[in-house]
């Protein structure tokens, strides 16, 4: 069920109403901003993908130090290139949204900070993500001296079953003593 | 480790797996969508589909109710910019405004419109007019208005139904009063059971420093300054624990030294400031009885609000700078140190005010409800001058200093703490005030309003985002915390002291006559008495309300819970460090079973390439390897992601 011109059909509207944490007046401001992505051509087309150099020059995103790994997660490509159709970007804001679950909210965060795509954080992971929050130019990164400590504290502090490495069910138990996180993983147009 | 891992992946994968597998690397729409599609019959088909009609209908309330939402746009746009914990002071605002804006309607359905309709309406005397100076000092034209207490008549308005205005004025005004209290018991219950219980002490732990990183921050530069602060806090939790073992005697003893001196000097001020007030509440008062006072008599009363907000606008800069001298462990202790010592001086301020009200004017007026109504009424107006001018100060000023005269300083953050404070301050005000002058939220509400969109445009205008990221729903709960212990158990406190032990002016007022405002209780159940049907009233109130017994049992019962609840937490936190040693241990039998498997696989690679058969020997390794893999499956449901549905 892909968007037809620029109006969505009433039953596709209540199936994304059904089938995410968004509320009506959500999707349709969604499915705005997505229709302003495409060009004129692209719009008749039933069920447009938009690269995700199209999707980075939305304002919620561009300035996200997440936001290729956001886009590569929600992609339903076979290539793997982080482009989204409409139901991707409802996904997206779905897993963003105020209502979603800390469930899926962890589930995804840890997908997102799975650079690697191995089902796991492993020590190169969170060298990554460190570096992704603290900045990426030479004089802004942590010292590898640094790294390596604050990465010892990382896991000393999360990972339980000492396999060096942090899995999902110890990530989401960090994040469940963490009261912050569920309303600063929110991403609202 | 990771490598044999996946080889073992690779070679015996097992068909749920598969399906695992592939749920999880679908998106959640097409996760629901797919286990929709499996084939059920008719029946289960309707029942979902009915099922949802329910869930279709909540979704249209829960979207027109969020069209409705006050503010929701310039809220998003200030989360965006500056982050979820300047936000909260929004937030808080916008509660409050709420409590505001239903009392309002409460007191004004059930007491002030029954007044007016009825013929009971108070009649102004005819040599006083309105003049300006009563938007100031409330007195005046005012007094003769609903505004007040004295206003409000005890009769009994006989029409379609008889209505009983002092009934309704004791019973408005205690079912608001305790139905504050229940939303502020309950949301800090929620609030502290999501944010304070779970959370370890090691909140400056890195994961949690990482992990609260701020997705709905747009703006750039804001991004770039959270990662430059985040860096600077990484390094800080770092260099921590280096920096604690440093410290030697001598140090430490200039430390304390140091909390000492300023605890002293702070509790010592906050003193000083009570007593103060109540001299200067005495003065007012001999100036108003001597004939010297007839220079300005009713601008005179706004001397004792103006000294009051001036000290609390003016001392708190003192317990900022005395904060800058001491040194505490952790960032968090700074922040409740400060917190503490202003409460402490508001708590102290307020209370004088207090005792000065309940001890000293019943005895000097006649009719003297209406007077502390109007010193409350001062206070409010002159707060809400002081805090427009307090903006004025915090943030432009310091926005010019900083910009223009020493750029060192750099451009002001948006101190939370410290407008919180003045808000739940500016509620407790009108929380004391509703007994006195049930009309009293309406000034609050439009406060309120004005002094949303002046901090709006003050902060966007003035103030940087904040530095330090993290923490802000722990401080939520601290100040939902504040608002329901000092402040509204003080203001319900007060109003409940007034009701019982002080009795009502005899000329005014709907109370008037009688002993004490309960008395009112004690007639309408000596009413109820009379009529037989409603004995069962009667009963609860002579031996449930007003029995000790009852009061005593309940108190031991909820003891004895308490008792029981607090042994269950020390046999869980036991149990929870039990566990945590268990998965340590299976995390070794994981690794040890994982290497055996892989020297089995190997073998049995090794013998099929020599033999060029399946043996009943590789047979049995291979699905020993399966069966060995399946345990551990069980045992580490984790590694294959939950396919959790939207729900």
């Amino acid at each position: 069920m892909g968007t037809t011109a620029s109006q969505l059909a009433k039953d596709s509207l209540s199936e994304y109403q059904e089938l995410t944490f968004l509320t009506k007046q959500e999707i349709l401001l969604a499915h705005r901003r997505f229709t302003e992505l495409l060009d004129r051509d692209e719009r008749n087309h039933p069920n447009p993908r938009v690269p995700m150099e199209v999707i980075l020059t939305l304002p919620e995103l561009k300035s996200n130090p997440f936001k290729t790994r956001i886009c590569q997660v929600f992609s339903t490509s076979e290539d793997k290139d982080g482009s989204l159709t409409f139901e991707d970007f409802l996904d997206l804001l779905s897993a963003f949204s105020d209502s979603a679950t800390l469930e899926i909210k962890s589930h995804y965060a840890f997908r997102i900070f799975d650079f690697d795509d191995d089902g796991t954080l492993d020590y190169g992971d969170l060298e990554k993500l460190v570096n992704c929050l603290t900045g990426e130019t030479e004089d802004t990164r942590l010292t590898s001296e640094e790294m390596r400590q604050l990465i010892s504290n990382i896991l000393d502090e999360s990972d339980i079953d000492k396999d060096g490495t942090v899995n999902l069910s110890e990530f989401q138990h960090v994040i469940s003593r963490s009261p912050d996180f569920v309303s600063s993983f929110k991403i609202v147009l | 480790m990771a490598l044999s891992k996946n080889r073992l992946v690779v070679s015996c994968p097992t068909e749920e797996q598969n399906l695992i597998k592939e749920l999880v690397a679908l998106s959640t729409t097409e996760q629901i969508r797919k286990i929709r599609e499996l084939p059920v019959s008719f029946e289960e088909k309707k029942h979902v589909s009915r099922s949802n009609l329910i869930r279709r209908f909540g979704y249209s309330i829960k979207s027109v109710s969020q069209s409705l939402q006050l503010w929701r746009g310039i809220m998003k746009e200030i989360g965006g910019k500056f982050g979820s914990s300047v936000l909260n002071y929004f937030v808080l605002l916008k509660w409050l405004l709420l409590f505001n804006i239903f009392s309002f309607l409460v007191n004004f359905g059930f007491i002030t419109i029954p007044l007016l309709v009825s013929d009971l309406s108070p009649n102004v005397s005819p040599n006083v007019s309105f003049r300006g100076l009563e938007l100031l000092t409330g007195a005046g034209y005012f007094n003769y208005t609903v505004m007040y207490y004295g206003s409000y008549s005890n009769e009994t308005f006989r029409g379609l139904v008889d209505y009983d205005m002092q009934l309704a004025y004791f019973f408005t005004i205690s079912v608001y009063m305790v139905l504050c209290g229940l939303v502020l018991i309950f949301s800090m219950a929620s609030s502290f059971k999501k944010n304070y219980a779970l959370a370890d002490a090691a909140s400056n732990s890195a994961w949690q420093l990482l992990c609260s990183w701020d997705f709905s921050i747009t703006n750039e530069k804001a991004v770039n300054q959270r990662k430059n602060n985040l860096r600077i806090q990484l390094k800080e939790s770092l260099s921590e624990k280096a920096h604690r073992e440093r410290q030697t005697t001598s140090e430490q003893l200039k430390q304390y030294g140091i909390y000492f001196g300023s605890w002293l000097l702070s509790t010592g001020l906050a003193v000083g400031c009570g007593a103060s007030v109540f001299y200067l509440c005495q003065y007012e008062d001999e100036v108003r009885k001597s004939t010297y006072c007839c220079r300005n008599p009713e601008a005179e009363t706004l001397l004792v609000p103006f000294v009051v907000s001036l000290m609390n606008m003016v001392i708190p800069l003192f317990f900022s700078l005395f904060n800058k001298f001491e040194q505490y462990s952790s960032q968090r202790k700074q922040i409740y140190a400060l917190l503490f010592r202003n409460v402490l001086l508001r708590i102290s301020i307020l209370g004088v005010l207090c005792y000065y009200w309940m001890n000293t004017v019943p005895q000097k007026f006649t009719c003297w409800e209406p007077m502390v109504g109007q010193a409350l009424y001062r206070l409010v107006i002159v707060d809400f001058i002081f805090l427009m001018l307090g903006s004025l100060f915090g943030e432009f000023l310091s926005n010019v200093i900083g910009t223009k005269i020493q750029p060192r300083l750099g451009v002001p953050e948006f101190d939370v703490a410290r407008n919180v404070l003045e808000i739940i301050y500016a509620q407790t005000l009108a929380w004391i005030g509703i007994y006195f002058s049930p009309l009293l939220p309406v000034i609050q509400i439009l406060k309120f309003f004005i002094l949303f969109y002046l901090k709006k445009v003050s902060l966007t205008h003035n103030c940087q985002p904040p530095r330090r990221s993290g923490r802000a729903a722990q401080m939520k709960t601290i100040f939902i915390f504040l608002l329901f212990i000092p402040f509204f158990a003080g203001a319900l406190s007060i109003v409940a002291y007034t009701a019982w032990s002080l009795t009502p002016s005899e000329h005014c007022g709907p109370f008037r006559g009688l002993n004490n405002t309960f008395s009112v209780i004690g007639e309408w159940i000596d009413d109820v008495n009379k009529l037989s049907s409603t004995q069962w009233v009667v009963w609860i109130y002579q031996n449930v309300i007003r029995s000790e017994i009852f009061y005593f049992l309940i108190t031991l019962i909820i003891l004895v819970l308490i008792y029981i609840f607090w042994q269950l937490i020390q046999g869980r936190k036991e149990l929870i460090v039990l566990l945590r040693k268990q998965i340590v241990n299976e995390g070794k039998d994981k690794s040890f079973l994982l290497e055996k498997l892989v020297k089995c696989n190997d073998s049995s690679h090794a013998s099929q390439t020599e033999s060029r058969g399946r043996g009943k020997e590789s047979e049995d390794l291979s699905s020993g390897a399966k069966r060995g893999f399946s345990r551990l499956q069980r045992s580490h449901p984790g590694h294959v992601g939950p396919a959790t549905g939207p729900e």
